[in-house]
């Protein structure tokens, strides 16, 4: 009889400790990864169509190579990687942006690499490569794919109204206001508008497409002061006349889509639905645009000029290393074949998959110098994206974290754009203090 | 283990049904039956433990954790204290936020139980056409609120092409900026909350209302009471476990609202309709800083207890009464 009470239990704790394992098995992902030394798990911040384009990178990399790749598209890219990094496991290759570079290596996540050991490292510019210096001096990551913000224009629009193409801000606002009043689609309604803006202060959008014009009035954001430190350089003359054109243009009826200043990029479906001819935004989307209004009616243009310049935004994606992957070699082995003319060539490419869907590039210009965009597109207008990156194209410095920087700018432009009678000084004041902080706190100063 | 000498006279607690087994008096057909049976309902309760262990408490326990270090998952977290709780009770964003979080927790409860207690008045009854009114005005419960807010957004279009700009337009008033004007978009933001919450208050209303005793009525009416005389005498009085209950749940949902204002303006325009989860959702998911968003967190919770506490203890007071 000593023993009879005790079954009872034992089988309660056993149910519990297996519901227990069950749960925490299925959190671990897979910590075998390690042990099976010919898989390299990549992780890039992709939708579909881009994912679709990046398995076809990986298929022809596993067919030359023999190395499987357990490929990760990851929406939530940031989030379910902090989760990754709480485990101490991160993915062995990650393809994100590449202003990303200084979070991830304050952070840890990325190992420093030696430029020179990667083979076909000089075919990418020795400026491209510098993108990747973190303020250490140690490249972190291998570049994979740059691209400049350009103006998309509906073509068939600004023909119809008889205007040629916009050259400089006055003109771009004049475009903008006649297709707001000049019913350029023929409807007889009063059914269009001009620009398209994600102007929502929401992770920076407004920051990232106000950027370019802060640039071409000569205005800085930050002054790399060349030893590792930042001036804030916000408060200008030149900063309040960008942002007051900006809020000119909020505050002309039909310039800018209405209800702007709460809208992100998901929320601004207008130029691909017809609603709006002019958009600043990334060549990423001239396949979709070119699939819902027409190839013949995209227009890309050179950067209409301000008053100092035609300077545009310019992102990329890079290659980065898993700080815990212990698979050195095949890292290398994946980031010199993504480099390579091959690779880079494949993922430029519009192609529709066994299942029906059609990719999305995930190359927008090339890192690797041999390979001639317009050539492997058989599209002009990517010359001229080409053309702007290379000319005139900035980027916001990708060695520190930017992303408090770029949510502060983001926040006090939204806050001008919104109120038609606001204080541009103030508001640029007020932004050049949170950055004096930031800087602070960043030990940046 | 011995039996213990009270099993044999029976005054076995039911709480410890195990050592009872052998020696239970007059049941004894199947001793060991009864220690399963009691340990039944936990088997049962097993599953719903663990997921609330695993996606509830761990996670809050975590929280609390983070709230006091600067966390940095790779590298590891460094203590520092309340460093995180003063960074965000100094922070004037978060002060704005709460102004804003306040605001819309008194105007939506407000509006939403006026609402409520209207419409219950209104579609009280039980006739066949009110049950399939009262259904159609609680269509917005049941609706998820991503979608309400979507809705919304269409809705409140800025322009006179704009579904309810074009009403107003028609009606010769002027077109609203709704969304887009940062001095009213806090109020547009409520009136999508009001119009959510309302019907929810009404089934609880009308809930309370059916408990009030028709005689009650029938001698008001018969002592000649008018209807303003019998609502504040009969009425009100009824309805008043039922209002502190919906008065709880108003407050509780306010403070944590996020879904409505994150799909509706993200907390724009110039951050006029930014509220505390707003604020902890770019602190901790956009500029990446964990531990702060989490003392936020921390604090809300915080708020919502002793406001949930403070409510319990009066409305207990005054039934008691």
């Amino acid at each position: 009889m000593k023993n009879a009470p005790c079954p009872n239990r034992r089988a309660a704790v056993a149910v519990l400790a297996a519901g227990v394992l069950i749960a925490l098995s299925a959190c671990s992902g897979d910590d075998e990864s390690s042990a099976e030394d010919a898989t390299l798990e990549v992780w890039t911040r992709s939708n579909a169509e881009a994912a679709a384009s990046y398995q076809l990178v990986f298929d022809a990399f596993t067919e030359e190579t023999g190395i499987e790749i357990d490929y990760q598209p990851v929406q939530e890219f940031d989030t379910q990687l902090q989760a990754r990094a709480g485990q101490g496991d991160l993915p062995d290759v990650l393809i994100n942006d590449a202003s990303s570079l200084g979070n991830y290596v304050a952070q840890g996540f990325v190992l420093p690499i030696d430029r020179e050991s990667i083979e076909g490292h000089d075919e990418i510019s020795d400026e491209t490569w510098e993108q990747n210096l973190g303020t250490d001096g140690a490249y972190y990551g291998v570049p994979w794919s740059r691209q400049a913000n350009i103006t998309f224009i509906r073509k068939d629009w600004r023909e119809e109204l008889g205007y040629d193409v916009p050259t400089t801000w006055e003109e771009l606002s004049a475009l903008a206001e006649a297709f707001a009043t000049e019913d350029p689609n023929g409807s007889g309604e009063d059914d269009t508008y001009g620009m398209v803006v994600p102007g929502s202060a929401q992770a920076g959008y407004i920051a990232r497409w106000g950027n370019s014009y802060l640039w071409q009035a000569g205005a800085e954001i930050l002054e790399d002061n060349g030893d590792g430190t930042f001036t804030s350089a916000i408060n200008s003359p030149e900063a309040a006349e960008a942002m007051g054109w900006i809020r000119d243009q909020f505050c002309t009826p039909g310039i800018v889509v209405p209800g702007s200043v709460n809208l992100t990029t998901a929320e601004t479906p207008f130029f691909g639905e017809g609603t709006a001819g002019i958009y600043l935004t990334g060549p990423y989307n001239i396949s979709t645009f070119d699939l819902a209004v027409g190839q013949e009616n995209v227009e890309i243009i050179p950067m209409p000029a301000g008053p100092a310049s035609s300077t545009t935004f310019a992102e990329g994606e890079t290659i980065y290393f898993g700080a815990s992957s212990e698979k050195e070699d095949l890292q290398k082995q994946l980031a010199e074949f993504l480099i390579s003319p091959d690779a880079q060539e494949i993922a430029m490419q519009v192609v529709e998959t066994d299942s029906g869907m059609t990719t999305q590039p995930v190359v927008r210009l090339p890192v690797n110098q041999n390979v001639d965009i317009v050539e492997v597109t058989g599209d002009e207008r990517w010359g001229i994206v080409q053309d702007s990156y290379i000319a005139d194209s900035k980027p916001f410095p990708w060695s520190i974290d930017f992303l408090p920087f770029r949510q502060i700018l983001a926040d006090g432009m939204n806050a001008m754009a919104s109120d038609c009678n606001s204080d541009i000084e103030a508001g640029l004041a007020a932004i050049d203090e949170q950055f004096q902080a930031q800087l602070e706190s960043q030990d940046l100063s | 283990m011995t039996t213990p000498a009270t099993d044999a006279a029976g005054t076995r607690p039911v709480s410890e049904p195990l050592r009872s087994v052998p020696g239970r008096p007059g049941r004894g057909r199947r001793p060991r039956w009864g220690g399963r049976r009691a340990l039944i309902p936990w088997l049962f309760l097993v599953p719903g433990l663990i997921l609330a262990l695993t996606f509830k408490f761990i996670p809050m326990i975590e929280g609390f954790r983070m709230s006091v270090f600067e966390v940095r998952p790779f590298l590891g977290d460094i203590f520092v204290g309340f460093d995180n709780y003063a960074a965000v009770l100094g922070d004037s964003r978060f002060q704005d936020a709460f102004r804003h979080t306040i605001f819309l927790a008194v105007v939506q409860t407000t509006g939403a139980l006026v609402l409520g207690a209207l419409l219950a008045l209104l579609l009280e009854g039980q006739t066949r056409r009110l049950w399939l009114v009262r259904t159609g005005v609680f269509l917005p419960v049941v609706t998820a609120i991503a979608v309400v807010g979507e809705i919304w957004r269409i809705l409140y279009f800025p322009t006179e092409a704009g579904f309810i700009n074009s009403v107003l337009t028609t009606l010769g008033l002027p077109a609203q900026q709704f969304l887009s004007d940062p001095n009213t978009a806090l109020w547009w933001v409520a009136v999508v909350g009001i119009w959510t919450a309302a019907p929810y208050n009404m089934v609880i209303i009308l809930a309370g209302l059916t408990g009030v005793n028709r005689e009650l009525y029938e001698s008001a009416a018969v002592d000649g009471a008018n209807t303003l005389q019998r609502l504040r005498s009969i009425v009100l009085p009824a309805l008043r476990p039922a209002v502190s209950v919906v008065l709880t749940l108003a407050a509780i949902r306010s403070l944590r609202m996020f879904t409505e204002i994150y799909v509706l303006t993200g907390g724009g325009p110039a951050g006029s309709t930014e509220v505390w989860m707003t604020r902890v959702y770019s602190l901790g998911f956009n500029s990446n800083d964990l531990g702060v968003a989490s003392a936020a967190s921390v604090l809300l919770l915080i708020t919502t207890l002793a406001l949930t506490i403070g409510v319990r203890v009066l409305t207990s007071r005054k039934e008691s009464r």
